[in-house]
């Protein structure tokens, strides 16, 4: 919605300024997006006539003008226009000017004569020239004789208005009109205003009644259907106020039909549509759901086929137009109609939405539907477009309206108190200033007594319905400044996250400790994806869930695996060069309970990480090695005790998109806890790259929670010494380390406090196919200093358990 | 011998002052004079020797000496040292200006960083954290919001369906509803609900298809929008800093009545305006208002017992703000140079 200030003008007076007013109503809720001042750049450019014009002496084409500007200086002004005379009236811009074709005005010199000013073309000024003669657009524009001299171009040009392009909310659909906006200022500025007068003046024929039959078949989707009928029909250009006011409000003249009907909607904000009486087949017009394939022969010469159910016009054998949102071709107005049918009618917003969705097409008038016009307005919109027609001449106007309205509904009462209003704002606004503010938007009340007053809510605004509505309308006239600002009384609560979330922010925490880099990721994945990371056919991650509407080809399914958006990060680094990567991804997956979806599906959140590149940043140190799968494994390791998860299994396992002998998973009983290894080279293949990446992925959040250790207990420190034994065994070299801690930590007796591997050797000195660990061992007593013997008992024991099941021989 | 022990006196002063150079030569001056075979203490054993009369005398003379040679010793012995000390310090220097060995850096991405700063605001003040899910029912992301199917409002929203009743929630607002229904009837209510939300935006500086919110409801007896204003203000000075300017502008959401658009005074030019503010001086920052009676209806409160304000924002948007990110997609990028700088 967009309309110039001179038209809302012509129906209140204010002396705000254009922004001001803009300022005013935004701050009322009803936003101004943009002040468009038709005068922009025109700020010093006067009317000035030319007393004196003589050749430049060092010049054969230039001229020195003697301007009189109308301040009793006289002006020097030198020109290379050739259509200048002396007495002419024509624009100056003066020193400082900043046209609107960008020219900026400085006092300047031109072949030694000082020049003060610039004699302006109609094209410097941004005059429209599709209008003007050659001689007008080729030199300077030349104003009317008589112009008077030294007041503002913009005034003389009409130039002195702007327009307010208006961002409405949904709910101000009494907005979408000129006299809705003037309501609005009415109310904020305590002005009264002056409404259109509307008279029509019929002519003595036929009856309109009797020329043509209205019907409402389907009074769900059209409330009301009025019309008029119009004779003796000349169809023309409108006048040149009504083209400024349809150009102000961004409209486009069409004839003077069209134009009135847009101007009514504009200025009422009834849409019209006009038709073509000669050309409705069987006269008669009615409101009716259209059938499924019923063809329709639109205005912009399209056949289409309706879905059915669309609410159109038809007359006796054919729709003549998608009602409200687009009319039909065959009874459009055109210069040789003579006889019109006016159209002002009420149809459900919801159905019109739907339509216009349907075929792309949002108008004016649809827009107006879909938000809910007035149901009040037909019959004055009809006799306003009537009246301007005829005042244009340019009909006779046949007798009496018609007005099908099969069930007029009565208003919305809304009962309210002024405590009501006050205790939902928090404000002690007087029961005479709410009543006051109610009236001037046009709100009747009734006094019931004692305090307690029903607003009956106007037929333009949907939106009043319950006290709460009307204590918005006090409260954006009173002013949202005007409402102070208090904190919630009530009881003390406890400020609390659930336990999940506590997680997430843990792990968060200790991955960045660990030098990680958190990342954030959409919940989008595609199919090739899956591909790439080898996710088995049969996988569970396979049934994504598929958007209706995807934004793009990219993005067709709903997350099921965060692996897939951290691969794609950290290949996006690689691809910028970055290749020390350590990045982790805390993020929701979905999984349908069905396919097709039915439901709604469950969402669990993963914890993901990948790391690359080397151990340390880069230094002048020695260790500027690359990490390895050892350094994944620890950063789980360490997470997992910081979330106090202790005494994991770990095993060798395998995970699809993992190197089959460098796969690590940890598991509390039989429920994989994490999975920690290097990138499968197929996976890196797919991904094309060649970089070795190391992955660990965790269960879900839900799963982790339950083996997290609570709250940690106190141990007593230990007060008598520990004492220590090493343990160098060797062993096949297909004897897992883990296995033989495992033994050693069965076997140890109940002194053994902790069992550290120390050292790994594979040499040529041990033989092939063998290799020696060599392991610390504490024991101690809470209550004593261990003797030698008591840890040779349990040593010795340990040495005879990884003798026996792990076939470990101590190294000599 | 009176001579004889002047003459050592002065040649052991003399070696001692001008001869030891380091601890070993020191010694070798102290043993020559004063060890168990020493020229001093070679003297001390000949005082036997002496007529008794003259012991005395002598072995005081010869004890005077020895005394005073000790302590000349000891003197140049703390000298040596320290200056053995100095020179093993001054052959110990390292370049302290080589880099340190470093250890990698890790960061909390910048979106986590402002959650976490609204969140403890919001509990300071005393609200719970609440969640939701975040492919919704369409009658939790709109219609308990009092968006009926076919309003005009939905356009505000273009979403990612999944099927015709469920699609990507478009907004955490349906975590209102859900909190509600939670909650015995009436019950007071103050959670804030942070989250991803889902809209069919094209992707490009300040749009994205998936984003972060954070919807905030409180509930009680007598809430006011009064107690809206103080709420958000107390939030937006705590996030931003007291200085900043607060405005509310009536707007419409179908959920709140009264609605409003709560802007802050532009952080980049102080409300002067420039770029970011479109030279307004002001910058959209919330949308909130009270909560709509339906909304309350809908989820088993009763509007004549309790009222209550909602509001809800854009994470991105207060990041983008506090940091001088211009370019909404970094947050997305994953770029680890980025990530660093948070």
């Amino acid at each position: 919605m967009q309309v110039s200030i001179k038209w809302l003008k012509d129906y209140i007076d204010f002396t705000e300024s254009a922004g001001e007013l803009a300022e005013k109503l935004t701050r009322a809720g009803v936003p101004v997006e943009n002040v468009i001042r038709a005068d922009k750049g025109l700020d010093k450019v006067v009317t000035g006539r030319v007393d004196e014009i003589i050749p430049h002496p060092d010049s054969d084409h230039m001229f020195i003008c003697t301007m009189n500007v109308g301040d009793g200086k006289p002006l020097t002004i030198v020109t290379g226009a050739q259509n200048v005379r002396q007495g002419d009236i024509v624009p100056v811009a003066l020193v400082g000017a900043d046209l609107p074709c960008g020219k900026k005005i400085a006092k300047s010199k031109l072949r030694g004569v000082a020049s003060a000013g610039m004699l302006c073309s109609a094209d410097e000024i941004k005059i429209d020239t599709t209008s003007l003669p050659d001689e007008q657009i080729n030199g300077i524009y030349i104003l009317e004789a008589g112009t008077p001299v030294g007041i503002p171009v913009a005034q003389v040009l009409g130039l002195d208005d702007a327009v307010l392009e208006f961002e409405l909310t949904a709910n101000r659909a009494d907005c979408f009109s000129v006299i809705g906006i003037v309501r609005e200022i009415a109310a904020l500025t305590s002005n009264q205003p002056r409404w259109p007068v509307i008279k029509v003046r019929e002519d003595n024929g036929a009856k309109a009644a009797d020329m043509i039959k209205i019907a409402i078949d389907d009074p769900d989707l059209c409330s009301r259907f009025s019309a008029r009928v119009l004779n003796d029909v000349k169809i023309g250009p409108s006048p040149a106020w009504m083209r400024t006011r349809l150009e102000g409000a961004g409209v486009r003249s069409i004839n003077n039909v069209v134009d009135v009907t847009n101007f009514v909607m504009i200025e009422l904000g009834q849409p019209m549509h006009a038709y073509d009486y000669d050309e409705i087949v069987g006269q008669s017009l009615t409101a009716r759901r259209a059938k499924a394939g019923e063809e329709l022969h639109t205005l912009d010469d399209s056949s289409r086929l309706a879905k059915g159910g669309e609410l159109v016009i038809a007359d006796a054998v054919k729709a003549a137009g998608l009602a409200g949102v687009m009319g039909g071709l065959e009874t459009e107005i055109t210069g040789k109609t003579t006889r019109v049918v006016l159209e002002a009618a009420s149809f459900f917003g919801p159905s019109i939405r739907r339509t216009s969705r349907s075929i792309g097409l949002h108008s004016e008038a649809s827009g107006r539907f879909e938000r809910g016009i007035d149901v009040e307005h037909t019959i004055r919109a009809l006799d306003r477009a009537a009246q301007l027609l005829q005042d244009m001449g340019a009909c006779t106007v046949a007798q009496g309206g018609i007005d099908v309205y099969p069930a007029p509904k009565p208003q919305p009462v809304v009962p309210f108190t002024a405590e009501q209003i006050n205790k939902r704002l928090g404000t002690d606004i007087p029961a005479e200033e709410i009543l006051r503010i109610l009236a001037s938007l046009g709100i009747e009340v009734r006094d019931l007594g004692s305090g307690n007053y029903e607003a009956i809510s106007p037929t333009w605004r949907k939106d009043i319905l319950f006290m709460e509505d009307l204590s918005e309308e006090i409260a954006r006239i009173h002013g949202y400044d005007n409402i102070r600002a208090t904190l919630p009384k009530g009881g003390v609560m406890l400020a609390r996250q659930s336990d999940e979330q506590d997680l997430i922010d843990k792990i968060t925490e200790v991955l960045v400790a660990q030098g990680m880099l958190e990342t954030r990721s959409f919940s989008f994945q595609h199919p090739d994806m899956c591909d790439k990371l080898n996710i088995p056919d049969d996988s569970v991650l396979r049934t994504m869930i598929p958007i209706m509407n995807p934004l793009s080809e990219d993005y067709p399914n709903v997350r099921t695996c965060i692996l897939t958006t951290l691969f794609e990060t950290v290949l996006r680094n690689f691809s910028r060069k970055n290749e020390d990567v350590r990045v982790f991804e805390i993020g929701p997956v979905f999984f349908p309970k069905a396919l097709p979806v039915t439901e709604l599906p469950d969402q669990k959140m993963k914890v993901a990480g990948l790391i690359s590149g080397r151990r340390y940043p880069q230094n002048w140190t020695d260790s500027n090695e690359m990490v390895d799968f050892y350094d994944a494994k620890g950063v789980v390791e360490s997470l997992l005790e910081a979330i106090g998860i202790r005494d994991c299994s770990v095993e060798a396992g395998e995970h699809f998109c993992l190197h089959p002998g460098k796969t690590a998973i940890f598991k509390k009983g039989r429920e994989v806890i994490a999975t920690v290894g290097e990138v499968h080279p197929q996976v890196m293949e797919n991904l094309g790259t060649k970089k070795k990446m190391y992955m660990f992925v965790l269960s879900d959040i839900k799963t982790i929670l339950k083996y997290c250790g609570r709250r940690a207990k106190f141990t007593q420190l230990p007060r008598y010494p520990a004492v220590e034994r090493d343990l160098a065994l060797t062993v096949a070299d297909d004897v897992q380390a883990g296995v033989i801690s495992r033994t050693i930590k069965k076997q140890g007796g109940k002194y053994l406090q902790s069992v550290n591997l120390f050292d790994l050797y594979m040499g040529k000195q041990l033989g092939e196919g063998k290799k020696s660990l060599a392991f610390s061992l504490k024991f101690r007593a809470a209550d004593r200093t261990l003797t030698d013997e008591e840890v040779d008992v349990a040593f010795n024991s340990i040495v005879e358990a990884v003798a026996k099941s792990c076939g470990a021989e101590l190294r000599k | 011998m009176e001579e004889k022990i002047a003459q050592l006196s002065q040649e052991a002063a003399e070696l001692i002052k001008t001869k030891a150079k380091t601890m070993p030569e020191l010694n070798d001056i102290r043993v020559r004079f004063l060890g168990k075979k020493g020229e001093i203490t070679g003297m001390l054993k000949s005082l036997g020797q002496l007529a008794p009369e003259e012991r005395p005398k002598l072995g005081q003379v010869v004890n005077q000496v020895r005394a005073r040679l000790e302590e000349m010793i000891a003197v140049k012995a703390a000298g040596l040292k320290a200056e053995e000390l100095k020179q093993k310090l001054a052959s110990e220097k390292i370049d302290v200006t080589l880099p340190g060995r470093p250890l990698w850096t890790g960061h909390f991405h910048p979106l986590t960083l402002t959650l976490n700063r609204v969140k403890s605001i919001f509990m300071d003040m005393g609200f719970t954290i609440e969640d939701g899910p975040e492919v919704e029912s369409d009658y939790y992301n709109f219609e308990a919001l009092n968006l009926p199917k076919d309003h005009p409002a939905r356009d505000m929203q273009d979403s990612f369906y999944i099927t015709e009743d469920i699609l990507m929630r478009t907004q955490t607002s349906p975590v209102q509803a859900r909190t509600m229904e939670a909650h015995e009837p009436n019950s007071p209510i103050r959670m804030i609900a942070p989250g991803r939300v889902y809209r069919r935006d094209d992707y490009d500086a300040t749009h994205s298809p998936m984003f972060t919110q954070v919807e905030g409801l409180v509930i009680d007896e007598d809430i006011t929008f009064a107690d809206l204003k103080g709420t958000l203000e107390l939030f937006l000075h705590k996030i931003f800093s007291d200085n900043v300017g607060v405005r509310f502008r009536p707007s419409f959401f179908p959920f709140t009545e009264p609605s409003a658009e709560v802007d802050i005074s532009c952080v980049m030019c102080h409300g002067k305006g420039c770029r970011v503010c479109k030279g307004t001086g002001w910058l959209e920052i919330l949308g909130a208002g009270m909560v709509h009676t339906h909304v309350l209806e809908m989820s088993g409160y009763d509007p004549g017992k309790v009222s209550g304000f909602a509001f809800g924002m854009g994470v991105e948007r207060i990041a983008m703000l506090s940091y001088g990110i211009d370019d909404l997609r970094l947050f997305y990028d994953n770029d680890v140079r980025f990530l660093s700088q948070f």
